[in-house]
């Protein structure tokens, strides 16, 4: 039971920040970007680069592996998608090549087997007849530090003003001065190394694999669905459910059946609710 | 409106150069790449049918393959029917498989639909695995028989179901249904406001799609002799939206051309096959930003402009 509560908190906290970075590019710029999945894998590789290979301290390894998915995910925006920005589908196919250019370049540079990232923290806690590792712990903590973190950033300053001007309608925040292909380009970072932290959070307990940003995207995909497309606290409350749902599931049945939880949740949403829980628009 | 009489020949001459191409390099090797290159061009065609006309993009084409091929499997192997009874169950499964996902997904606007498909396609490829000793798990089924025993004379069908496919699909899009979801392609709402019955069009039009994926899938599925969870992998359908671009979005014949034409040249750098991922990538990016309506398509319009 207290397994339970703490595996499901953490895998929803990781959803969490992979689904906000989804949903504030798409809720700001309308890109879906389908290369999400790898920024998260990137992250993983990033720090395994820079401990295994460059022999970096953890924490500097794991800093700088976020802000060099973020220097990547800003590059793409500026190179790649926005001179494609007129056609949605172009942008949809552009972020996908990225995604298997990125997922053959690390097959390419790695190799498929699995690699292993050290813990930040090696203890591991007794916890009402249980043990739970405090890397997971770390990952749950790191998860809410960042995402607070984000949600004072949106609501206190003024680039978080323009960010959510942005959102609301593009057109008239042009008008006020607010420079859209900066925002773009910020908020893609924005994504970008939060897809990533989330990746070097929990690169020491999954598998580090070339493919390993798959899943994730489809998770994150659906968590804004089950949320609503475009909605920050709808994708928090998505992923606090499918995270929770899909722990008690692997517990009580099976791992693979925990995999269809989210297909099954993004069904019923949109024959129920197509905006989503928290989503204004039906749908747009 | 028929079909014009430049495109009649054309036609012929295309059928004409797939029916000698197998007795100019007759390996039974050849035989089979090219079996499978025809395949791909029924999935191309019939993804461009319905995404191609309406624009939506169906993200998970691999599902109604998946489910033709595997439809062939099960009826072939576990209930021990003849595999001509395939061809008919299959498109009607793949079809159940569009009703299923199109009908909760299609009315909604924006990205929902081609990430629905996506997610179901990877759920198949999941359940596939999960319900093991039914499906085969990762090793699939085994042992479905061929429909003709001779390779040659199996892809001369296979060929005349493509040509059969691509004329039908062709067809129907120069048809006032093909002007209605092309319109719906163009602006949804003032559709809607003339009285026209958008969801219909855009359900069956996927209906139709998914048959066709299907029976694609079903004959891949009696030429491989084994059916296997990867048909229900993205990748598959990300490969077969590469290649409907490369031959050029809503022409139908071009996404033909260009599923033959990739499949033969990721068969042509075999040697390199870690590298395939990549040709499909570059080539996508490359004709994303330098060639946005295809190769194949508009090369066809210029030949015939001059023809004609």
């Amino acid at each position: 039971m207290v397994q339970i509560l703490v595996y499901g908190a953490v895998i929803s906290a990781i959803y969490a920040m992979l689904a906000v970075g989804f949903t504030l590019i798409f809720g700001v710029a309308r890109i879906l970007n389908l290369a999400h999945g790898s920024f998260y894998a990137l992250g993983a590789y990033a720090v395994y680069t820079f401990t295994a290979v460059v022999h970096l301290p953890l924490w500097l390894a794991s800093v700088l592996a976020v802000l060099f998915v973020a220097a990547f995910g800003m590059v793409m925006e500026r190179v790649l998608v926005r001179p494609l920005r007129r056609s949605s589908l172009a942008v949809l196919l552009i972020t996908l090549a990225v995604a298997l250019m990125v997922e053959q370049m690390l097959l390419l540079v790695f190799g498929s087997e699995a690699r292993n990232v050290p813990s930040m923290v090696n203890a591991t806690y007794h916890f009402a007849g249980v043990d739970i590792s405090s890397q997971r712990l770390l990952a749950l903590i790191g998860a809410i530090l960042i995402l607070t973190s984000l949600w004072l950033f949106m609501q206190h300053t003024r680039l978080g003003s323009a960010i959510l001007a942005i959102s609301q309608d593009a057109e008239a925040a042009q008008y006020m001065g607010i420079p859209s292909d900066r925002i773009y380009s910020i908020v893609m970072g924005l994504s970008a190394g939060m897809a990533a932290a989330a990746g070097v959070l929990v690169a020491p307990f999954q598998t580090v694999i070339p493919g390993m940003g798959l899943l994730p995207l489809f998770k994150a995909f659906a968590i804004v669905v089950v949320g609503g497309l475009g909605s920050i606290p709808g994708s928090i409350v998505g992923a606090l459910l499918l995270g929770y749902t899909e722990t008690i599931i692997a517990f009580k049945i099976s791992i693979e059946w925990s995999q269809i939880v989210s297909v099954a949740a993004v069904l019923i949403t949109l024959i129920l609710r197509p905006a989503g829980l928290f989503g204004k628009r039906a749908a747009f | 409106m028929g079909i014009h009489k430049v495109d009649r020949l054309a036609v012929l001459l295309a059928s004409a150069a797939l029916a000698t191409a197998p007795l100019l390099f007759g390996s039974t090797y050849t035989i089979g790449v090219l079996t499978v290159a025809l395949c791909f061009g029924m999935w191309a065609a019939s993804w461009d049918f319905m995404s191609g006309l309406t624009g939506r993009e169906n993200f998970g084409h691999s599902l109604f393959i998946g489910a033709g091929a595997y439809t062939a499997g099960f009826l072939n192997v576990e209930f021990g029917l003849s595999p001509w009874w395939s061809l008919p169950a299959a498109p009607v499964c793949a079809v159940l498989f569009s009703l299923v996902l199109g009908l909760p997904t299609l009315r909604l606007k924006g990205p929902y639909f081609a990430l629905a498909m996506l997610s179901g396609a990877a759920v198949m490829q999941n359940l596939t695995i999960i319900f093991s000793s039914y499906t085969g798990g990762q090793d699939g089924l085994n042992g479905i028989d061929p429909i003709l025993d001779s390779p040659l004379a199996y892809y001369y069908l296979v060929l005349i179901f493509l040509v059969a496919t691509t004329i039908i699909l062709k067809v129907i899009a120069n048809s006032m249904w093909g002007t209605l979801l092309r319109a719906i392609r163009g602006d949804e709402a003032s559709c809607q406001a003339s009285g026209i019955n958008v969801n219909f069009y855009k359900i069956a039009s996927l209906m139709i799609s998914a048959a066709f994926a299907g029976l694609g899938g079903a004959l891949y599925a009696h030429y491989q002799l084994q059916v296997g969870p990867d048909l229900f992998a993205v990748v598959l359908s990300i490969n077969i939206i590469i290649m409907v671009y490369v031959g050029g979005l809503g022409s139908i014949y071009g996404p033909v051309g260009g599923a033959i034409l990739l499949s033969l040249l990721t068969e042509s750098l075999r040697a390199f096959s870690e590298y395939r991922l990549w040709v499909y990538t570059l080539v996508l990016i490359f004709i994303l930003f330098f060639m946005p309506q295809g190769l194949i398509a508009p090369l066809w319009r210029r030949i015939r402009s001059y023809v004609a």
